[in-house]
């Protein structure tokens, strides 16, 4: 074979070689993080993956509500653009959820990364990444927007457009006390309200004092601990607006000596914060008046576990809707950054769109949520928490109060740092 | 026809020519195929290291080449709750599908919970101690051990060691009394509370009562409750209240009445059964142990007084550690267990138990339950409208000063470490795992008023170290004296056990507990006394009672001599093994 021949040869060796070296390292650099794709080695932004899971952080007063619906949603074989989707729920307090945001404990990427180049690793790390988030109140929202602006320079979740946060039910901090506690309290004070419970909680004499049985020891308000229940927070915040007799609260008002004197005799009065779960209204029914004889809680939570109350205490629970009133919108905000793919974001709209159907808002009635879903009246099923304790004093209109102005994080670190070392400590 | 073009001449090809390009041929398919080949092995490789990876994944390793995948799910238990813990555990293990690893249950008091878990490899991924503030403590230390937020605009939420919490029964924590006992002080006509109790115990000599060591919820609410009582309080202790001198008298006088301390509900209800009504008069436990032993139908039953100050729960909480070792296989069996565990059928197991469920969609009083009223007795003996009030827990700083003030007020305590060192000793590491076993029991040992001595046997008695208080320099010497022994000789287990109660007799201390902790791996093959004259003992020295705690160590020890010894006492005999010998000394150490 001459010269031109062996030539040849080389440069054919040389290319089946490449072809060949090409094709095995085309195998093993099909493993990637996210999503999986049918003709392997697609990006999580650009793939179009076998399956995709919407992952949601839920708020724990939605949480039951949200994983039957998810698991619902879950048995209706969904799709997205022929994908299939299911949906996965962390129950999470919005504090805590924010805590983890503040410390980019879920793993947001830095900004101008593109997760195309990422490494596998990382990529596997984004798998687990939240797709959503509900949390309690929207304000809680614009916190981790603001955590993240300075962080990357833009929202995290948006306010406005196809992917807004929208709120998909409602509830608000109520006033529960056991009956037998609550006549004794309004025959001496008249009507339920912090006052009221400020001077049963600082009656030195306890329940004798304040024309109760002995037996009942002295007077311990339920108060859920700010550190794992965001209602506690709001108690508190709802408390200062009693105090100062308006709905906005600044950190002057909140670090006022005389108020936070008058704040932790009231707190003074809660049993045990070291043992309270994060499901205060649970807890209350679980160890009934022992523990506390009443306090301010989430209306949804005390309707939930008013069965449970009268099944294992003598005594019922009454509601009392108060002067200033603390709303939760429960907002489902979707993640807008590219930890998440375009089709994960739209399968948690079509999730979010399946929380506010008539069906689902209705299913949220018996969980004790009032519905987003202004088609869906309180009575509209005969479950529905709303009816069946009427007469405990549930109303469907709130009457005579003004809704309090969501705190900024200047009051919240500010609360929350007077609690860890006023009261936790 | 056949027409070559090869050669204008038309000339037959060259043979070797042609050779040439048929292994030239040859040689580039071999090389393409070759190529092929490589790329298909290279590509089945990391498909299958990608599958291995997957199944690995699945049940429970944390990545290839970091170890062997977790093969079971571990949970640290509170001595009271374990048994009716590991029956549903059995449950869950039997029905257990493809996937979900089995459990195993590891009994721990709640205070080693909180220290292991603290450690950066625990020995087991989720705890249930028997009260929540176990893990209010837990996460405060572990605030402190990893700091806070380095931000002070960061929401200070959220940096925890375990996750949420789910509670799977309560019960409230009371006094136990036999139904005569408490019929005597009073009940069920008057309000009994904590002051009743106390007041009985120090007036009357012959009342007999007990609370468990601070490492359990039921000890360290009865010591609060002390501290409140002591006080003048209900409510709002703080440190300067609870160190306040006239609280400290109080305290003192009454620990001065507690026969011993020691473990929690299990180990009561097991001295129920081996003493009956000889046991104690009353003492503080979960409204649980009432249940339990009016289950068995006694000749006279325990009825539960839930003081009219206040008491606390036990709330068996479970938690999952935050570890990063935990695989997802743990975790899925973690969320199992707990969908088992609040499920209706575990619920109803541990009401029939005697706890009150979590789940409050299950009533206590319906028939069969134990919580029903019974048609036979005037008075049932424990009442699920009840507790009416609780104490208030005080922030965990003022407890953590309880429960360190408690050891200056508690009953003083002259105990004897009569310690085997034949030569059978020297087997395998069983000195050097004493060795520890009694230094562990030294730390544990820290009232300012306690002593300790004791006593080496072999051939006979080797050594006495006289009771000695344990000062810094005193404990320094004793841990001397334990690094030293060395062993050799026969077991004089009678002599050496006669030398220590002379001891102590030699002491002349009633008010003190007064115990000899007893430990030997062999048989009885020296001694010039009998059980005959350690019997004549211990009867002249009744009103010292001398408390006797026997070890036996391995297989080969004389059991049956040492429950003798251990009845002879008033006691206990346990068994332990290398593994065990550390905790099993611990544990003895509560008591006192």
């Amino acid at each position: 074979m001459n010269r031109t021949r062996w030539i040849f040869v080389g440069i054919v060796v040389a290319a089946l070689i490449i072809v060949g070296v090409s094709l095995a390292l085309g195998g093993l650099g099909s493993d990637g993080g996210g999503s999986a794709s049918p003709d392997g080695g697609e990006s999580i932004t650009v793939g179009r993956p076998n399956a995709i899971t919407v992952r949601v952080i839920a708020a724990l007063p939605i949480e039951t509500w949200v994983r039957n619906a998810a698991a619902a949603y879950n048995a209706t074989a969904p799709k997205i653009e022929g994908v299939p989707v299911s949906v996965e729920i962390d129950a999470m307090d919005g504090l805590t959820a924010l805590g983890r945001w503040d410390r980019n404990t879920f793993g947001a990427l830095e900004a101008g990364v593109d997760p195309e180049t990422l490494d596998a690793a990382a990529r596997a790390a984004l798998e687990d990444f939240p797709t959503a988030w509900i949390p309690e109140s929207r304000y809680l929202v614009e916190l981790a927007n603001a955590s993240y602006k300075e962080r990357l320079g833009r929202d995290v979740f948006l306010t406005d457009g196809e992917y807004r946060a929208r709120p998909i039910a409602t509830s608000l901090l109520t006033w529960g006390l056991y009956q037998s506690r609550a006549e004794v309290l309004q025959a001496k004070y008249g009507q339920i309200s912090w006052d009221t419970i400020h001077d049963a909680a600082t009656a030195r004499g306890g329940w004798p004092e304040l024309g109760g049985d002995p037996g009942w020891g002295y007077f311990k308000l339920v108060v859920p601990n700010p550190s794992k229940n965001v209602a506690g927070l709001h108690a508190m915040i709802a408390a200062a607006g009693e105090y100062y007799e308006r709905p906005d609260i600044s950190v002057a008002d909140v670090t006022t000596p005389a108020f936070q004197a008058w704040l932790k005799e009231l707190m003074g009065a809660v049993t045990d914060f070291s043992s309270a779960s994060a499901y205060t209204a649970e807890d209350f029914a679980l160890f009934g008046y022992s523990v506390g004889d009443g306090g301010q809680l989430l209306e949804a939570d005390l309707l939930l576990n008013m069965q449970g109350i009268l099944t294992r205490w003598d005594d019922p629970i009454d509601l009392y809707y108060p002067r200033y009133v603390t709303w939760f919108d429960f907002p489902f905000s979707v993640w807008v950054g590219p930890e998440t793919s375009a089709l994960e974001k739209n399968a948690a709209l079509d999730f979010q769109r399946y929380l506010l159907s008539d069906e689902q808002q209705q299913a949220g009635l018996a969980y004790g949520l009032r519905p987003a879903n202004p088609r869906v009246p309180l009575d509209a099923v005969p479950g529905s928490l709303f009816t069946q304790w009427q007469e405990r004093g549930v109303e469907a209109v709130i009457p005579r109060s003004d809704a309090m102005r969501n705190p900024d994080r200047e009051v919240l670190l500010a609360l929350l740092r007077w609690f860890e070392l006023n009261v936790a400590e | 026809m056949s027409i070559s073009t090869n050669s204008p001449l038309n000339l037959p090809p060259d043979p070797t020519v042609q050779r040439r390009q048929r292994r030239l041929a040859a040689m580039l398919i071999g090389i393409g195929l070759l190529c092929v080949v490589a790329g298909a092995a290279l590509r089945g490789g990391r498909l299958a290291l990608d599958w291995l990876s997957e199944r690995l994944d699945r049940d429970g390793a944390p990545a290839i080449g970091t170890g062997a995948p977790p093969v079971d799910l571990t949970i640290a238990v509170s001595p009271a709750m374990k048994p009716a813990f590991d029956q549903l555990v059995l449950t869950f293990n039997d029905r257990a599908t493809g996937g979900t690893l089995p459990i195993r249950t590891l009994e721990l008091s709640p205070d080693r919970m909180v220290e292991e878990s603290l450690q950066a490899a625990p020995t087991f991924q989720a705890l249930a101690p028997d009260s929540s503030l176990w893990f209010h403590e837990l996460e405060q230390r572990w605030a402190e051990a990893v700091g806070e937020a380095d931000e002070a605009s960061v929401i200070p939420i959220a940096n925890r060691r375990t996750g949420t919490p789910v509670r799977f029964a309560v019960s409230p924590i009371v006094v136990v009394a036999w139904e005569s006992v408490a019929r005597d002080l009073g009940w069920p006509f008057e309000p009994l509370g904590w002051q009743e109790i106390q007041r009985k115990a120090t007036r009357d000599p012959a009342f007999k009562w007990n609370h468990p060591s601070t490492n359990h919820a039921s000890g360290l609410l009865a010591t609060l409750a002390e501290f409140y009582a002591g006080a003048g309080l209900t409510r709002g202790l703080t440190e300067a209240a609870a160190t306040a001198p006239s609280t400290l008298e109080y305290v003192r006088a009454v620990e001065a009445t507690v026969r011993f301390y020691g473990e929690g509900e299990a180990v009561i209800l097991e001295r129920l059964r081996s003493e009956g009504r000889a046991f104690l008069d009353a003492f503080v436990a979960q409204e649980q142990v009432v249940i339990a032993w009016n289950q068995s139908r006694p000749t006279e039953r325990l009825v539960a007084i839930y003081p009219a100050e206040g008491t606390l729960w036990a709330d068996h909480p479970l938690a999952l550690l935050e570890l990063d070792t935990i695989s997802e296989a743990q975790r899925r069996t973690y969320q199992d267990f707990v969908a088992f565990l609040t499920g209706e059928e575990a619920q109803r197991t541990l009401l029939a138990a005697g706890y009150r469920p979590a789940d409050l969609a299950v009533p206590l009083d319906e028939t069969g339950s134990p919580f029903a009223a019974s048609p036979s007795a005037d008075q049932d003996a424990v009442d699920s409208r009840q507790p009416q009030t609780t104490l208030q827990m005080p922030s965990q700083q003022v407890v953590q000063v309880v429960r360190n003030v408690w050891w200056y007020t508690k009953r003083p305590t002259n105990v004897f470490l009569v310690v085997d060192t034949s030569g059978s000793m020297d087997d395998g590491a069983k000195m050097e795992r004493t060795k520890e076993a009694l230094l562990a029991f030294l730390e544990n040992i820290r009232g300012d008023r306690d002593q300790v001595g004791l006593v080496e046997f072999g051939t006979e008695v080797k050594r006495v170290e006289p009771l000695r208080p344990l000062t810094d320099q005193g404990r320094e010497q004793f841990r001397g004296v334990i690094r030293g022994l060395q062993p050799r000789g026969n077991t004089a287990l009678l002599d050496a056990v006669w030398e220590a109660h002379q001891q102590i007799v030699s002491t002349g201390d009633p008010e003190a507990i007064n115990a000899i902790v007893v430990m030997t791996d062999g048989l009885e093959n020296a001694s010039d006394r009998t059980t005959m004259d350690l019997q004549r003992a211990f009867g002249n020295s009744e009103a010292q009672r001398i408390v006797v705690f026997t070890i036996g160590f391995g297989s080969d020890a004389d059991v049956r001599l040492l429950q003798q010894i251990a009845v002879l006492g008033g006691g206990q005999f346990r068994r332990a093994d290398e593994t065990d010998i550390e905790e099993l000394y611990r544990v003895i150490s509560t008591y006192f």
